[in-house]
């Protein structure tokens, strides 16, 4: 069993039982699960903006418009079946109470990626996202659990095994 | 990835020492007590590292963070331990974790940071004015990610200037992170003439 680190602007993919794939403390950015559960395909991308305006290099993985289609693309080279893609998102907390511009950035990253998972006609099964909590998502490939923690708390699932525990 | 001379660091390492330098004078005045400065770290790093670089991304901590606005926009993000602000508040006679104890937290980060963007922006000759403090306590990664994201965010590489305050006798300390906006950088340099 590995833990995959998925630090700001990172993607990771994983098609091993046991791995687990990791956004440590997400604030305003989002964590993207996506899955295919039948075949234990699993991606995590660690969102940080909504939109690159188009002009920045290939790779900015940072952008919610780059790294949606790129986490797709990769699970699917990984053998996940587009169809069956569903997706778990966490994070997109505003921190700072007071600061207008980081609760903007939050919820446009939210907005940002459900609609990019929209034209993928990926469902969103499960998340926990706004507020003004920090989290943890993690990914357990091959049984298929996503879990979130806040700052203090224990870890629990948002989805378990191939049941839907919430959406 | 934009990379920087070990002159140029240097330049921005030193202008940090002089605004942590100010800021730890305004400190020393609000707590009645000497405060030390360290030897500031400048960072340049990968976006991905920025967080790790700092700490442990899912540990305690107390962020309070100030924009820059003017010729140079940023921000300034104070970071206290659990243990930094329980002793902080204590000296400022209030109770940690209580609603006096973050807004005396924020009221330092208020003071101590807006000290520091007054000096950097004498120093460079710009207009620099704060914007009022927000706080929030929680995961340390939360709330760097969070600044990093409203900052550093087009570009690839954060530009992290770090230094500690550090209370005499106390064993409590502040660490202080200038986190200005990508071009915001070139612009320092420009006027530092580096």
């Amino acid at each position: 069993m590995a833990e995959t680190m998925v630090r700001m602007g990172e993607l990771a993919t994983s098609a091993v039982a046991g791995d687990v794939l990791v956004s440590l403390g997400l604030g305003s950015c989002i964590g993207l699960a996506l899955l295919d559960r039948r075949l234990g395909v699993a991606g995590l991308a660690h969102v940080v903006l909504p939109s690159s305006g188009g002009n920045a290099p290939l790779g900015s993985w940072k952008f919610a418009d780059y790294a949606v289609p790129e986490l797709v693309d990769r699970v699917v080279k990984l053998g996940a079946r587009r169809p069956m893609l569903e997706a778990v998102l966490v994070g997109g907390a505003s921190m700072f109470a007071v600061s207008k511009s980081s609760l903007e950035v939050g919820q446009r990253n939210e907005a940002a990626v459900r609609e990019l998972l929209r034209e993928q006609h990926i469902n969103v099964i499960a998340k926990e996202t706004g507020g003004s909590r920090g989290r943890t998502i993690r990914v357990y490939v091959g049984s298929n659990k996503v879990t979130v923690k806040e700052a203090g708390g224990t870890e629990k699932p948002l989805i378990a095994g191939a049941s839907v525990v919430a959406a | 990835m934009t990379r920087y001379t070990d002159t140029q660091l240097d330049a921005l390492r030193e202008l940090a020492n002089i605004g942590s330098g100010t800021a730890s004078t305004a400190l020393s005045g609000m707590l009645g007590k000497s405060v030390d400065i360290s030897v500031p770290n400048a960072f340049v790093l990968p976006m991905a590292e920025a967080v790790g670089s700092i700490g442990d991304p899912e540990s305690d901590s107390t962020g309070v963070v100030l924009g820059i606005v003017g010729e140079m926009p940023g921000s300034v993000l104070l970071l206290f331990t659990p243990k930094d602000a329980e002793l902080m508040c204590g000296l400022l006679g209030v109770e940690a974790g209580s609603e006096y104890g973050i807004s005396a937290l924020m009221e330092i980060g208020n003071i101590v940071g807006a000290s520091y963007i007054n000096a950097l922006g004498q120093m460079i000759g710009m207009e620099l004015e704060p914007t009022p403090p927000a706080a929030a306590t929680d995961m340390l990664g939360a709330i760097v990610q969070s600044v990093l994201a409203e900052r550093a965010g087009a570009g690839d590489v954060a530009l992290l200037l770090d230094s500690d305050l550090v209370v005499e006798g106390e064993d409590c300390s502040v660490s202080f992170l200038l986190v200005p906006d990508q071009g915001g950088v070139e612009q320092m340099l420009e006027r530092l003439g580096v």
